[in-house]
C-alpha cells in the first residue's frame, strides 16, 4: 500500500525506560521550540505504566501531559542499526515552548528523518553528474573534481563575479560560515546572495537606518506589551508558539492587539474575539496606514515626549561627525539625499503633517480601511492613561509588511515605534517576528566594491544576482539548499533564462569520462552559457532536476550536530539523531572539499565542532554572538558543541558574556535595553577579556546610539503601486505568503508528509465570496490565476540621475519588461481574504504564485516587494477535491468559538 | 461514473478495489456509497479481508443511538471504545465522509484534541455548508467534520479520531475508531 496516503494508526510504541534522550529544536519557524528525541533499538517498546516508559508517566496521559502521536514516530538508522525514534516537544521546557507546546510543523519532525519505507525514500544519497541530459551517480571525488575544475576555470577566465553563489542564510552556523568563507572571502564574488533576496542587502532598511535591530525583543516583551501592533503576519499561522504561549495569555489579560493584514486567519479572528483591531488593508498600503496612525498621535500630542527628547537624534546628531553621521550611512548612500533624513523629531512632525496622503481619511480610503480604526489604533498605542502613564506598546513586523514596500514600510514603522516610545524597554520593543531561524555566521565580507551595480551618488549596491544572470554574466551558478527559481518573483522569466543558458546550450557532457565532462562544461561557460552545481537533500525541480550539472547530496537537521539561534537570539545545539542517508554529507564538508581542491587555505576542518569553533570569533559583536560560550567551554575543558549540548533546549540568548572571575556564562534577554544598569553589565563580566560590548546592548545601532527618525515619502513607491493596482473589473490584487500547516518547507511537509499532503493537496487561492460570485467561482473549482503585465526589471544598471531607479524612470528608459505569469490553483471562497484581493501559498513550487508578483526591486534597498501583485482569475473546471471528502478542506480559517 | 467503479476498471487497479475499512472511510464520497450501512462482505476471502478485520479487531460493537432520535446539528455525547472515551454523535444535515444514514450525514468523533488533549465539547458548529469541531480552547485547532476530522487550521498532528459507525435498522453502532485517541498508546488500553 502506498505510504503516500495518510493512514490513521491506532497504536504507537512508547519509548522504554532506557531509551536514549537527545535534545534538539524544531527545524522550521523562527521560534525554534525545544524538542526531545527518544531513541532505542527496534524490537522493544515501553509500557503504559510510569515505571515502564521513558516519560515516567502513566498512560492514558492527561491533557497537556506527554503523549506520542503515531505521526511522531519513525524508524531510523543509528550507527548502521535500525532504531525507533520519537521526536516530541520537550515537556520540561521552561523557555520558548514552555511545558512542551508545539506546532503542527514541529510536531511532525520525526517524519523529517530519512526512512526508506516512508516518502523520504528519495533523499539524495549519492553525488550526481548530468551526462547526455540524465543525472547519473558518481563518486564524491569525481563530482568534487569536476566542480572545482570548473570553478577555477570560470573564475580565472571570466572573473570572480561570473561565479554566482545563491545559498540559504539560515541552515546552521557551521554551514553558513563555511559557505560564506568560501564564496565571499576566497572566491570573493559580488554575485553572492541569500535564498530570499536577489542581492545581499538588509531585509529591513528602515530598522537599520533608525538604529533598531531586527531581533532585539525577547518573547516575553511581546507578551508583556499592553498594546501590540502586528504588521504583515498572523503569528498564529507562522510563529505558532509565539502566539499560543505569549499572545494568547496576554489577550486573555486584556492586551490590545492591532493587526495590519489583508487576511483574517485564526490568530486574527481570535484576537478580534478578544477585542483586537484588524486593519484589513490592500497590499502595499501599510506605509499610508502606519503614517496616518503616527499623524493622529502627533495631532493629539500623544507622542512619548520624554523618550523622544532623550533618544531621538536632533539635527546635529543626525549629521554628527563628518564621515560618521547620516551623510555617511547606507541611508544616504542609497542616494536619497534628504528624502528620508530629518533634522530631528519636530522636523519629522512638520513633514508628516504637511503630507496630505497621511490624513486618516485619505490613507483609509486608499488602504480600504476605516479612518475610525486608524484613530482607535493611535489611541491604543499612544494615548496616555488617566493617571498620566503611557500604555506599554510594542510593534512586530514580518514579510507581508516589509516585503510589500520594503523601504517605505520599514521607515514608517520605525518612526511610529519611536513616536510611541517603543524600542528599548521591557514590553516596549520593536522588531521582526521572524521567518527562518537565525543560523548565519559570516565567514567573509561581501565585496561590495566589486559590484558593478551602482545607485546614483557614489555608492555601490550589492549585485542583483537575478538580473546579473538574466543578463548572461553568470557562467557558473553554485546553489546551496534553495530553489532559486521559484523563490524569486516573476519566476517564469528566470526559469526560461536558466533553460537557455544551461539546457539549450550545445555544450553538454556526452560521456562519463571526467576530462570530457570538464571540457564540455568549460566550453559551455566559455560560449556564454552557464554551469550549475547544487547542494540539496532532495532533487528539486527545476534547479536540481532540470538545470544542475552536478548535485551534491547534503546531510541536514538531525544528521549532524549543528548550532542555530531563534527569534529571540536563543542559541541551541541541534543534535544528531540519526545517520545521514547514503553518502550524504553536511554542506560544510562539501565546501571544505571544494575549497581544498581550489587551493584555498583554512578548509581542513575535521568535524562540525571545528567549524563552529573557528566561526565563533566572527560572531563577536553580533546579536547572537556565541564566542563567549566557546571561551566558557574551553575554560571547562569542553568543546563548544559539548557546552551547547549541556545547555539543552534552554540554550542561551545571544549576545553571550563570560565572567572570568565567577566562571558564569550569561546571555542577553533583549537588545537596546536602556534599563540595563552598569552593575548588571559588570556582573556579566563585560568588558573584560574577549567579552565584546557594543552599542546595541544598551543603545541603538546608529551613529550616535540614538534613534534616527525618518520620513517615509509615499512618492518613492506610489508609481509602482499605482501601476500594479487592479486596472479593470477583472483584475484583483494578488498577494501570497505562508500557511500554518505547511510552513515553507515544501520538500518536507507539502511533499512528504501524507497527512499534510492530504490537507493541502494542491496550490490554492483564497478569493472573497463577492469576487468569486462575480466570476462564477465556487470552493473547489479549478482556477487559473494569470497576468500579462508582470513588470520585470531586466538590466544591471549604473545609476547617475537621482531618480534613475524610480519605477517610472525605469519604465520610461526601457528597463522594465512586462512578462506573462500564470498558475493553476483550487479556489477557496472565503471572507478570510479581503474583498478585491487574492491570496495563495507563496512557495508552492509546482504552481508558483510568485509568477504573477512584481519582479522589480525596491528602488532604495534592492529587495523584491514580493507581496505586491495583481492578477485575473478564471474558472477552468472543477478540481477533484470539490466533491470528495478525503483531501483538502474548504472551511474558512477564521471560525471562532461562539459564545 | 463513480470513483469506485473507475478504480475497478483496470486490472492494475484491482487491488485498489479491495477496500478495507480505512479505505471505505477515506474514499467514500457522494458517488460511491449508495447503501446506508457498511457492507462487510466486500472482500471475502482476500488478504485485504484480514486487514479489514484488523482495523476493527478488538473494538467493541456498541449501540450508541437511534437515527430517528437525532436532530440536525444537535450533538449527542457517548463514550467509546471504553468509559473514558468521550465522543460525540451528530447528524449534520449535510453529507460527510464516513457519514451514515440516508443522507450520509451522521458521523461520530472523539472529543479530545489530538494536539495536547484539549476538550472539544461544546465546540461543534454549523457555518453555511461547513461543519466543524473547535477551535480547541487551548491552542485553537479546528477540525473539518465533513472530511473525516481533518485539521482546518491549527496544530494537531493528526485528524480528530473518527468513530466508525454501522446502522442496523434504526440503531446506530460504534464499531471502530480511525486514529489514536489523545493520551493513549493504543485505543484499546489494557485494563
Amino acid at each position: 500500500m502506498s505510504n503516500d496516503i495518510y493512514t490513521p494508526q491506532d497504536h504507537v510504541p512508547l519509548p522504554p525506560k532506557d531509551a536514549e534522550v537527545l535534545t534538539t529544536a524544531c527545524d522550521y519557524c523562527i521560534v525554534a521550540c525545544g524538542y526531545k528525541a527518544y531513541r532505542w533499538p527496534i524490537g522493544s517498546e515501553g509500557g503504559p505504566k510510569a515505571a515502564d516508559n521513558a516519560f515516567g508517566i502513566d498512560f492514558p496521559s492527561n491533557v497537556l501531559q506527554a503523549w506520542v502521536a503515531p505521526t511522531q514516530h519513525n524508524v531510523v538508522m543509528h550507527k548502521g542499526k535500525k532504531h525507533n525514534l520519537i521526536v516530541v516537544p520537550d515537556k520540561d521546557a521552561t523557555v520558548v515552548n514552555k511545558n512542551g507546546d508545539s506546532s503542527i510543523r514541529g510536531g511532525l519532525l520525526a517524519q523529517k528523518c530519512f526512512n526508506p519505507d516512508t516518502p523520504t525514500k528519495d533523499r539524495l544519497q549519492k553525488p550526481l553528474v548530468r551526462i547526455n541530459g540524465e543525472l547519473q551517480p558518481t563518486s564524491w571525488d569525481d563530482a568534487l573534481d569536476i566542480a572545482a575544475a570548473l570553478a577555477k576555470h570560470v573564475i580565472a577566465k571570466h572573473g570572480a563575479n561570473a561565479y554566482s553563489v545563491k545559498t540559504y542564510s539560515y541552515q546552521f552556523v557551521e554551514n553558513t560560515y563555511a559557505i560564506t568563507k568560501f564564496a565571499r572571502r576566497h572566491v570573493n564574488t559580488a554575485a553572492f546572495t541569500f535564498h530570499d533576496t536577489p542581492s545581499d542587502v538588509t531585509s529591513t532598511p528602515g530598522f537599520r537606518d533608525a538604529g533598531y535591530d531586527n531581533f532585539g525583543p525577547s518573547y516575553d516583551d511581546w507578551g508583556n506589551a499592553e498594546t501590540l501592533m502586528v504588521c504583515g503576519t498572523d503569528p498564529y499561522e507562522t510563529k505558532t508558539i509565539l502566539y499560543t504561549q505569549y499572545l494568547m495569555p496576554a489577550l486573555a489579560r486584556g492586551q490590545k492587539v492591532v493587526m495590519l493584514n489583508p487576511r483574517e486567519t485564526a490568530g486574527v479572528a481570535h484576537a478580534k474575539k478578544h477585542g483586537g483591531l484588524h486593519l484589513q488593508l490592500y497590499p502595499g498600503t501599510d506605509t499610508l496606514v502606519v503614517g496616518a496612525i503616527t499623524r493622529v498621535i502627533l495631532e493629539n500630542g500623544w507622542e512619548d515626549k520624554e523618550w523622544v527628547k532623550k533618544w531621538v537624534n536632533n539635527k546635529w546628531e543626525s549629521n554628527s561627525g563628518f564621515g560618521q553621521g547620516t551623510r555617511n550611512t547606507p541611508w544616504q548612500w542609497r542616494s536619497t539625499w534628504g528624502k528620508f533624513q530629518t533634522k530631528g523629531f519636530e522636523d519629522y512632525k512638520k513633514w508628516l503633517l504637511s503630507q496630505d496622503e497621511y490624513k486618516a481619511e485619505n490613507a483609509a480610503k486608499v488602504a480600504g480601511v476605516s479612518a475610525d480604526d486608524i484613530r482607535t489604533a493611535a489611541k491604543w498605542m499612544a494615548k496616555p492613561k488617566a493617571d498620566g502613564s503611557r500604555p506599554k506598546t510594542s510593534i512586530g513586523i514580518e514579510k507581508g509588511f516589509y516585503w510589500s514596500n520594503n523601504t517605505g514600510n520599514t521607515n514608517a514603522i520605525s518612526s511610529l515605534a519611536t513616536t510611541v516610545g517603543a524600542g528599548g524597554r521591557p514590553g516596549q520593543m520593536v522588531g521582526r517576528f521572524g521567518g527562518h531561524q537565525r543560523g548565519g555566521t559570516g565567514g567573509g565580507k561581501y565585496p561590495r566594491a566589486k559590484s558593478p551595480e551602482k545607485v546614483p551618488g557614489r555608492r555601490k549596491r550589492s549585485l542583483d544576482t537575478d538580473r546579473w544572470l538574466v543578463s548572461g554574466h553568470t557562467r557558473m551558478a553554485h546553489v546551496v539548499g534553495t530553489t532559486w527559481v521559484q523563490s524569486m518573483t516573476g519566476s517564469e522569466g528566470l526559469a526560461a533564462k536558466f533553460h537557455e543558458l544551461v539546457v539549450a546550450n550545445p555544450n553538454q557532457p556526452k560521456t562519463n569520462n571526467k576530462a570530457d565532462i570538464i571540457a564540455a562544461l568549460k566550453a559551455r561557460a566559455d560560449s556564454g552559457g552557464m554551469v550549475v552545481i547544487d547542494h540539496d537533500i532532495y532533487l528539486r525541480d527545476p534547479i536540481g532536476a532540470k538545470f544542475a550539472d552536478i548535485i551534491f547530496p547534503a546531510a541536514t537537521w538531525g544528521e549532524e550536530d549543528f548550532i542555530r539561534a531563534n527569534g529571540e537570539r536563543r542559541l541551541r545545539l541541534y543534535q544528531k539523531l540519526a545517520d545521514a542517508p547514503g553518502e550524504a554529507k553536511p554542506d560544510w564538508w562539501i565546501i571544505a572539499q571544494l575549497g581544498q581542491r581550489m587551493g584555498f587555505d583554512g578548509f581542513d576542518w575535521q568535524n562540525a565542532n571545528d567549524v563552529a569553533e573557528e566561526s565563533s570569533r566572527f560572531s563577536r559583536g553580533n546579536r547572537k554572538a556565541y564566542h563567549m560560550i566557546k571561551v566558557a567551554a574551553h575554560a571547562e575543558g569542553k568543546t563548544l558543541h559539548q557546552k551547547m549540548r549541556e545547555l539543552g533546549t534552554t540554550g542561551i540568548q545571544g549576545p553571550t558574556f563570560y565572567n572570568y572571575k565567577t566562571g558564569k556564562l550569561s546571555g542577553s534577554k533583549r537588545l537596546h535595553d536602556t534599563t540595563l544598569t552598569p552593575e548588571q553589565c559588570a556582573e556579566r563580566g563585560a568588558p573584560i577579556g574577549a567579552n565584546m560590548v557594543n552599542k546595541k546592548m544598551t543603545h541603538f545601532n546608529s551613529q550616535t546610539g540614538k534613534i534616527n527618525i525618518q520620513k517615509h515619502p509615499w512618492g518613492l513607491y506610489s508609481d509602482i503601486w499605482e501601476f500594479v493596482q487592479p486596472k479593470d473589473d477583472e483584475e484583483l490584487w494578488h498577494t501570497n505568503g505562508r500557511i500554518n500547516e505547511i510552513w515553507q518547507t515544501g520538500f518536507d511537509d507539502r511533499e512528504r508528509r501524507p497527512y499534510i499532503k492530504q490537507r493541502w493537496s494542491h496550490q490554492f487561492v483564497e478569493i472573497h465570496p463577492a469576487d468569486a460570485k462575480k466570476r462564477g467561482i465556487e470552493s473547489g473549482d479549478k482556477v487559473l490565476v494569470y497576468s500579462d503585465r508582470v513588470p520585470a526589471f531586466e538590466d544591471t544598471l549604473v545609476g547617475v540621475g537621482g531618480d534613475d531607479f524610480q519605477f517610472s524612470e525605469l519604465m520610461k528608459n526601457g528597463h522594465i519588461k512586462l512578462l506573462k505569469g500564470a498558475y493553476e490553483a483550487v479556489a477557496l471562497v472565503s471572507d478570510v481574504i479581503k474583498q478585491g484581493v487574492l491570496y495563495a501559498d507563496a512557495l508552492n513550487t509546482d504552481q508558483p504564485s510568485n509568477s504573477v508578483q512584481v519582479r522589480v526591486v525596491d528602488n532604495i534597498s534592492g529587495n523584491y516587494n514580493y507581496k505586491l501583485g495583481s492578477a485575473k482569475i478564471k474558472k477552468i473546471g472543477e478540481s477533484e477535491f470539490k466533491k470528495e471528502f478525503k483531501r483538502m478542506s474548504f472551511v474558512p480559517r477564521n471560525i471562532v468559538t461562539k459564545a | 461514473m463513480s470513483e469506485q467503479k473507475k478504480r475497478c476498471d483496470t486490472p492494475k487497479s484491482h487491488n485498489a478495489c479491495m477496500m478495507n475499512r480505512r479505505d471505505f472511510i477515506l474514499f467514500s464520497s457522494a458517488a460511491i456509497v449508495t447503501t446506508s450501512t457498511i457492507s462487510l462482505t466486500l472482500l471475502p476471502g482476500t488478504a485485504h479481508a484480514a486487514e479489514q478485520k484488523a482495523q476493527i479487531a478488538g473494538y467493541p460493537r456498541k449501540k450508541i443511538g437511534k437515527l430517528s432520535e437525532l436532530k440536525d446539528n444537535q450533538p449527542v455525547d457517548f463514550n467509546y471504545p471504553d468509559d473514558k472515551g468521550s465522543c460525540t454523535l451528530v447528524k449534520m444535515g449535510v453529507e460527510a465522509g464516513g457519514g451514515i444514514g440516508n443522507q450520509k450525514d451522521v458521523v461520530a468523533f472523539n472529543y479530545l484534541c489530538t494536539h495536547q488533549g484539549g476538550p472539544l465539547q461544546g465546540t461543534y458548529q454549523a457555518t453555511d455548508e461547513h461543519r466543524t469541531l473547535g477551535p480547541c480552547p487551548l491552542h485553537l485547532s479546528l477540525y473539518d467534520l465533513r472530511r473525516h476530522g481533518i485539521i482546518v487550521s491549527g496544530q494537531a498532528y493528526q485528524s480528530v479520531p473518527q468513530v466508525l459507525l454501522e446502522v442496523d435498522g434504526d440503531d446506530i453502532y460504534a464499531v471502530g475508531m480511525m486514529g489514536l485517541i489523545f493520551g493513549r498508546n493504543k485505543n484499546i488500553m489494557d485494563a
